[in-house]
């Protein structure tokens, strides 16, 4: 391919109406990335289009855009690798997603950092520093449970992808719950119960849909998702009984005494009897469509070898103070399925096993 | 050919509020010549509610899930989006951290049980593209599904995070599409494809978020003309189904459109009756598919 197209958002709120898209047909070169290409247009075809950079080298965060759909670093990808991922001659850049445009590809950066003020982004010590003038200090293992989590270069490629955003603005958002993990989790800091009260607010802390887009946007190994599941696990240990801490004890009620979860009671446990009544009209809907197994509301079916949960249970209990479990690596990480590259290999070889 | 055998790990929602996939997938499987010898005495996957809650107690009850998998000593399948990534998750970290390994092997020799990191999670949707293969299945469909519109859904679980997933490009999945073709039907191109359902925020958040995501999701499958959506994932299946009419009650909007689970999609094009499959199970109704495959 010698040519491609740049599909770019373009709005001005001050002149127009409505946003348009306007396409610039530019040469593939070797090596161009999407902010090479942007300014390849701004140059030679429309002084006009505006974007927001710095680096160059995906580390100040300022240039998230979405390309074909997706958060990336402008200066991070490189124009022929996404004609080719997307098997196509045209990218669509457009600015990061559920943030406000304030024209072209720069959006409302304030908006992220009003959102993050409440969960207070700043050390807060939890002593005074050493006596002997030093400065604090954490352990490798301490500072292991924060190290990725610090990474973060605010460039609210999560913010732009999360589902959960999308349909409601007053989520606090990736960005800025993994922010509240990293000082929460900072075994200097003294402000954590602080911190999950702020996130706990209306249980927004809650509100995550678990669709993993974060991490899978994230360009620097920040794992947002990861770092809000994490905040649930401490706001469990510290005792806050939220809907996601119900929810999980009843899963946990149910392996340990049936194996599976019983999915006819889990209204009631979950909301208690009235809650669960409240959801009759759905019930009775899912009963005449033979969705309902009846003898669950008694009980149901418990699995073969329960005994084994139900020992592992009360050995996990016992090992648990003294498991520490590390944090992976994940960055350009493809988790490695050993029964698919067996096939490959077989096939390669004439293909019969 | 290799044989396709596999330990079948059914997941709670199919023992629960989707016999019907349970069903489908059983039916579907036997056409397509995969052997699933059922994992009885699994657990839950935990869902990530646990997760939540008691990281490394999810873990070892994951391990011991693998553990029966290998005790027959085959890769284990699952038909749920959530099962597939906390059972792959799971073996993620044992894989990867030898002293946990030790740890979580440390509970289950209590329970006469090990996990030795010898077999692989799959979903049925990989399976039938690279066990059966997409050739057979379509020298198989006896009832091409050409006038249908279908939209995809993926599901989150199945395409993100691609550390623990890796199947296909994230940004860019086909392995849906490439089914439905294969099924002879017409892929749709729609907003939501790979977007989220919202069940996993259902008890928390259930008007701010989820049934929000629901409302949207299925509309823009609406606004395609798509007859139906089809998604390998029954929490998905549960949430745009079975919570439809609460979304179109809630947002006040009007939607109606119908969903199927992946294995009745590709049931249909090799020609089981639409009821075998557990259509008329489903909340919103499928009577308009059942017609067109009828006329």
């Amino acid at each position: 391919m010698e040519k491609f197209n740049l599909r770019v958002f373009r709005y001005d709120p001050t002149r127009d109406e409505e946003p348009t898209y306007k396409i610039y047909t530019l040469p593939v070169e070797k090596g161009m990335t999407i902010l090479a290409a942007l300014f390849k247009v701004k140059e030679e075809q429309d002084p006009s289009l505006s974007f927001r950079y710095n680096c160059r080298a995906a580390i100040c965060g300022s240039c998230a855009v979405r390309i074909n759909g997706h958060a990336k670093l402008a200066c991070k990808e490189q124009v022929t690798k996404l004609l080719e991922q997307f098997e196509t001659d045209t990218l669509t850049v457009e600015p990061a997603g559920n943030i406000k445009v304030l024209k072209d590809l720069i959006f409302d950066m304030d908006w992220v950092i009003e959102k993050m003020k409440k969960v207070k982004p700043w050390f807060i010590p939890k002593e005074p520093p050493p006596a002997d003038g030093t400065e604090y200090r954490q352990s490798p293992e301490e500072h292991a449970r924060i190290d990725y989590a610090s990474d973060c270069i605010l460039c609210a490629s999560c913010m732009s992808d999360c589902n959960a955003l999308s349909v409601n603005e007053e989520f606090l958002g990736p960005l800025v719950l993994s922010k509240a993990y990293r000082f929460a989790a900072d075994s200097r800091d003294g402000a954590k119960r602080e911190r999950l009260e702020a996130v706990l607010d209306k249980f927004n802390l809650e509100w995550c849909v678990r669709c993993w887009e974060c991490t899978t946007r994230c360009p620097k190994e920040v794992q947002p998702y990861e770092n809000i599941i994490r905040l649930r696990i401490m706001a469990a240990e510290e005792g806050y009984k939220t809907p996601g801490e119900i929810h999980a004890e009843v899963f946990e009620k149910d392996i340990l005494n049936r194996g599976l979860l019983n999915e006819m009671l889990l209204p009631f446990k979950q909301e208690g009897l009235v809650g669960g009544l409240k959801r009759a009209p759905f019930g009775i809907r899912m009963f005449f469509k033979g969705k309902v197994n009846i003898a669950d509301f008694f009980g149901g079916h418990t699995i073969p070898r329960i005994e084994e949960v139900q020992t592992i249970y009360e050995k996990v209990e016992e090992k648990k103070k003294d498991i520490n479990i590390r944090i992976p690596q994940i960055l350009g990480l493809v988790y490695e399925d050993k029964r698919k590259s067996k096939k490959k290999e077989s096939s390669q070889n004439g293909g019969e096993q | 050919m290799a044989e396709l055998k596999y330990a079948f790990y059914t997941g709670c929602s199919a023992k629960g509020v989707a016999p019907e996939l349970y069903d489908s997938t059983m039916l579907v499987a036997e056409k397509l010549g995969m052997e699933l010898i059922e994992l009885e005495a699994a657990t839950c996957c935990g869902a990530g509610a646990v997760q939540e809650k008691d990281e490394f107690l999810a873990l070892t009850i994951n391990a011991r899930n693998l553990a029966l998998a290998e005790e027959l000593g085959l890769d284990m399948l699952t038909i749920c989006n959530t099962c597939t990534v906390m059972l792959r998750e799971s073996k993620f970290k044992l894989d990867n951290d030898p002293e946990l390994r030790k740890a979580v092997n440390e509970v289950l020799k209590e329970a006469g049980l090990e996990y030795k990191g010898t077999i692989e999670v799959t979903h049925f949707l990989w399976e039938v593209i690279d066990g059966v293969g997409l050739d057979r299945l379509r020298e198989m469909v006896v009832r091409p599904l050409k006038e249908f519109k279908i939209a995809s859904f993926y599901g989150c679980h199945i395409i993100r995070p691609p550390y623990l997933i890796g199947y296909e490009d994230p940004d860019n999945p086909k392995s849906m599409e490439m089914v439905i073709e294969a099924c002879g039907g017409t892929p749709v191109e729609h907003e939501a494809r790979l977007a989220c359902c919202g069940f996993h925020s259902f008890w928390s958040a259930e008007d701010e978020v989820t049934l929000r995501l629901t409302a949207k999701d299925t509309e823009a499958a609406k606004e395609q003309q798509a007859d139906f959506m089809v998604t390998p994932c029954p929490l998905c299946h549960t949430q745009l189904d079975a919570m439809q009419p609460e979304a179109e009650e809630r947002i006040g909007v009007n939607i109606g459109m119908p969903v199927l689970h992946l294995p009745q999609m590709i049931g249909l094009a090799l020609g089981i009756e639409p009821k075998k499959l557990g259509l008329h199970k489903h909340i919103i109704p499928t009577t308009d598919i059942i017609k067109k495959l009828a006329a």
